[in-house]
């Protein structure tokens, strides 16, 4: 209320704005979204032929023993998660020169899903819980449970939920310290949980290891694992989702989440959100002024992705006819629709790609203080990556080339993302389905398109 | 392709030019300190949020300045250790970043903050906290009264000055019935009302506002109340869309004639002028703080700083030529840096204790002549309205580079009003 006060009384607002001029804006992204659009609506009239559909089947490239097993790599990922801890606290204070804030925001939300879409799931080995859980359990003796399963993936998504509200929402997720206290809260608490529980509910309960793992499905190249042996398979991306089961309601939840996540972490940003919640994006306020609101629009982005996608897949199995010859066409009985759930799977794709488009330029900038950071700790001139000392290069930013070249990628991510979507949706579908049951489903997926390349190339604050 | 990492500034060579050029000015010497403990200063970095672009440079600059004054036996005899904080350019967060500054990590002044909206949420905490808080903001806010005796700004001019010292320039040189352009908020309309008030003074009018709204992304239907009598095209628009608007502008007018145009570079700060798309921008005029192109006749204080920073001939990054600094601006970190420690040294500062010292030694400066510790040019402090008052640039589109045309002297930026902090309790 004093700042407010204030504000008004304030003689003359000097500085302008630190936006940089949008070179995306001057380039033509309405043909773009208008030909990716059309691009992922004639590829839902693969409907109509699924034997034009790729068959979508794994190779195995090599089998090659593990080499180190995983209490290992997550025992020694936990250690440097303690070193880390212990860097936010009594680390650079600046963000960008403090390897807690890097690694966390830069390397595991932005570097790790994309690697992890590449190469599977990479996580796996780095889950800093697995090995602690396991450890304390044996030398507790512990083998049972303490019932957490019946949530199946709830906690997940309280945790995903309560994730994206300190990236997003929140005042300082930026600042070491209270990073230090988030992380090392968050770890306790999903370690004394896994060990009542056991390490098998990381994979349901704990939301980085079930974002890890869902992204991952997509992934082109994988490992599969058994026993003292690794093999690495090659396929479509996307191909391990085919075998993948239905998801249950709560890991539908966690999915339409992590959408919603991403769809809000980009929208806040826009001038539209921003006029929509009263906010010149010239002169934002600050993140202090929008909590309330924006921890609103976060719900309610969550709703409204749920309620279109869910509204899809029902929508859809009520345009099922019966076979012409037995009832004129007519619409089937409820109990013969059928079941699109299971297309839910589908979706993954679509979280993948458009985690990778939207944190594209915040790897290729914070990923530089990153590189700088690992070179050099304590700025005291080292170069333990061996680089010499140099300085963090925004120019790319303000380059056309280079800006043009960022948005054809995050094009191509958004558009193959979609395509891959819809072709995952038609494989999905259970068999007897016809064609037009896919039509909201489709439409929603050309709806999605749309809103990723719009939510890349708006004027954003 | 820009080139992200991997070009080497050469630390090395950097210190040996550095060494031999500081030698060679006459800096101010320090007296032997009781203490060797570090002088700690906290910087009030827009680090995130939407000053980070600033803030990226504001870091660069700072520790450039830190490096040299350190080089040379630091303040007082102490070394000298700069704390940066991200206050993600939120005023709430602001005063929370001076009260750790000040109260947990102990630092003996603060500097840095850019924002408006920050300083005037901040500035009051450390009015609170009694800590020496040295703003890099422009505002008009410090010289308007409405702050605290802790609260200075005596590293970088203010708007009012700026804007108010272009109009007889304009007038006398490019027109008198001038159209502004502006967007439609606080910052606009401080262009709006300084400079109509001061064209007018200098026998001109401004013949019509033309205010758009904050969130346009195009100004198409906005161009054409450009009155054709028009001699001068005052623009300050901001933003993602400047690109769009210098490019409708240019498709607005063709080939034909059109009006002379003045702008203020905050519109393109950190972008290159000679980026395609801003063709039209060429033989065009802009106020620059500090020119961001070496000029022929640079001082080699000007050049000392410049290569302090690493920064090239044409205001980049001397390890990506596209990567345009804040040089209009981002000179007043360093040269805050070097007022508190001149100021340190005046006063005798030994510690904390010694807070309002420093506020007094600051405002028992006058002149500041230029220096390595002032290289964009020479200034005078009014203490009164705690606020520096120096030269500034107007600088013509000259084959893509900014050439500066004009240098104002100090007395063209000076107003009086009725501001007394000296008379204002600590």
């Amino acid at each position: 209320m004093r700042l407010a006060a204030i504000i008004c009384l304030t003689p003359g607002v000097a500085l302008a704005c630190a936006l940089p001029p949008s070179i995306i804006m001057t380039l033509p992204t309405d043909y773009y979204m208008l030909g990716a659009a059309i691009t992922v609506a004639v590829t839902g009239l693969l409907a109509t032929s699924p034997r034009l559909l790729p068959r979508m089947t794994a190779r195995s490239l090599f089998t090659r023993p593990i080499l180190l097993p995983v209490t290992a790599t997550s025992y020694a990922a936990w250690i440097v998660l303690l070193g880390l801890i212990l860097i936010g606290f009594l680390g650079a204070r600046d963000p960008m020169h403090n390897l807690l804030t890097l690694t966390i925001w830069t390397v595991i939300w932005v570097a790790l899903p994309m690697g992890c879409t590449l190469f599977g799931n990479l996580w796996h080995a780095i889950n800093p819980w697995t090995a602690p859980i396991r450890l304390t359990r044996q030398m507790l003796g512990r083998t049972g449970n303490i019932g957490l399963a019946r949530f199946g993936h709830l906690p997940a998504v309280a945790g995903l939920f309560g994730f994206f509200w300190f990236y997003i929402v929140s005042m300082s997720p930026d600042d070491p310290q209270t990073l230090a206290i988030a992380t090392a809260t968050y770890w306790t608490a999903i370690y004394a949980l896994g060990v009542a529980e056991g390490e098998d509910w990381l994979q349901e309960g704990e939301f980085l290891t079930v974002y890890f793992g869902f992204i991952s499905k997509i992934a082109p190249f994988w490992l599969d694992m058994k026993g003292s042996r690794a093999t690495l398979k090659l396929g479509w991306p996307g191909t391990q989702i085919l075998i993948m089961p239905a998801l249950s309601p709560s890991a539908i939840a966690f999915v339409t989440l992590a959408l919603a996540g991403l769809t809000f972490d980009g929208l806040r940003e826009t001038f539209w959100y921003m006029g929509l919640i009263g906010e010149n994006p010239l002169e934002f306020t600050g993140r202090s002024a929008v909590i309330g609101v924006n921890s609103l629009g976060l719900i309610a982005t969550w709703g409204l992705t749920a309620a279109t996608i869910m509204a899809a897949l029902h929508a859809g199995p009520m345009l099922q006819r019966q076979p012409a010859l037995a009832m004129a066409g007519g619409p089937v009985p409820h109990k013969a629709r059928p079941n699109l759930m299971p297309v839910m799977l589908s979706f993954l794709a679509i979280a993948a790609g458009y985690h990778a488009a939207h944190y594209l330029t915040t790897l290729l900038t914070a990923g530089q203080y990153m590189i700088f950071a690992l070179n050099d700790p304590l700025f005291q001139g080292d170069a333990y990556l061996g680089l010499p000392p140099f300085y963090i290069s925004m120019g790319f930013l303000t380059d056309q080339g280079m800006m043009t070249l960022i948005w054809n990628t995050q094009f191509a991510l958004i558009l193959g993302a979609h395509i891959l979507a819809v072709i995952l949706a038609l494989r999905l579908t259970p068999a007897g389905v016809q064609a037009r049951v896919h039509f909201p489903l489709t439409a929603l997926m050309v709806g999605y398109t749309v809103l990723g390349l719009w939510l890349l190339a708006s004027p954003s604050g | 392709m820009t080139r992200l990492i991997g070009m080497t500034p050469s630390r090395r060579g950097l210190l040996k030019g550095m060494a031999a050029t500081a030698s060679a000015l006459a800096l101010p010497g320090f007296v032997q300190a009781q203490s060797s403990a570090p002088i700690k200063l906290g910087f009030q970095l827009h680090r995130t949020g939407i000053g980070a672009a600033y803030g990226r440079w504001y870091e660069r600059t700072t520790q450039a300045a830190l490096k040299v004054v350190n080089d040379q036996g630091g303040i007082n005899g102490r070394p000298v250790e700069v704390i940066f904080e991200d206050d993600g350019t939120d005023p709430k967060r602001g005063a929370e970043v001076v009260e750790k500054l000040a109260s947990q990590a102990g630092c003996d002044a603060i500097f840095g903050p850019l924002f408006s909206h920050v300083v005037i949420g901040s500035a009051p905490r450390a009015g609170e906290l009694k800590v020496p808080y040295l703003v890099c903001s422009e505002g008009y806010h410090v010289a308007s009264g409405m702050l605290n005796r802790w609260t200075m700004q005596p590293g970088i001019t203010d708007v009012r000055a700026q804007v108010s010292s272009m109009a007889p320039w304009v007038a006398n040189n490019l027109g008198k019935k001038v159209t502004m352009v502006f967007p439609d908020y606080a910052f606009g309309h401080d262009h709006r009302d300084y400079f109509t008030a001061a064209i007018q003074a200098q026998g001109g009018e401004v013949i019509k506002h033309i205010a758009i709204p904050p969130t346009e992304t195009s100004f198409t239907r906005y161009l054409p109340q450009i009155p054709k009598e028009t001699e001068v095209l005052y623009h300050v628009m901001v933003g993602p869309a400047v690109l769009t608007f210098v490019k409708e502008l240019g498709e607005f007018y063709g080939t034909g004639a059109r009006p002379e145009i003045f702008g203020f570079i905050d519109s393109l700060e950190a972008v290159d002028t000679a980026s395609p798309g801003l063709e039209f921008l060429e033989g065009t005029h802009f106020w620059e703080g500090n020119c961001r192109v070496k000029q022929a006749d640079a001082s080699e204080n000007e050049a000392f700083y410049r290569m302090a920073v690493g920064v090239d001939d044409n205001g980049a990054s001397v390890s990506d030529a596209k990567d345009i600094s804040t040089y209009a601006h981002m000179f007043s970190c360093w040269e805050t840096l070097f007022i508190l420690k001149a100021g340190m040294e005046a006063a005798g500062y030994q510690g904390v204790a010694d807070r309002q010292k420093l506020v007094e030694a600051i405002e028992a400066m006058t002149t500041m002549p230029e220096s390595a510790a002032h290289p964009q040019g020479d200034k005078v402090f009014n203490a009164k309205m705690h606020q520096v008052f120096g030269h500034q640039n107007i600088s013509k589109v000259e084959g893509g580079k900014l050439v500066r045309v004009y240098r104002t002297s100090i007395e063209e930026t000076m107003y009086e009003n009725d501001t007394d902090y000296t008379a204002m309790s600590f």
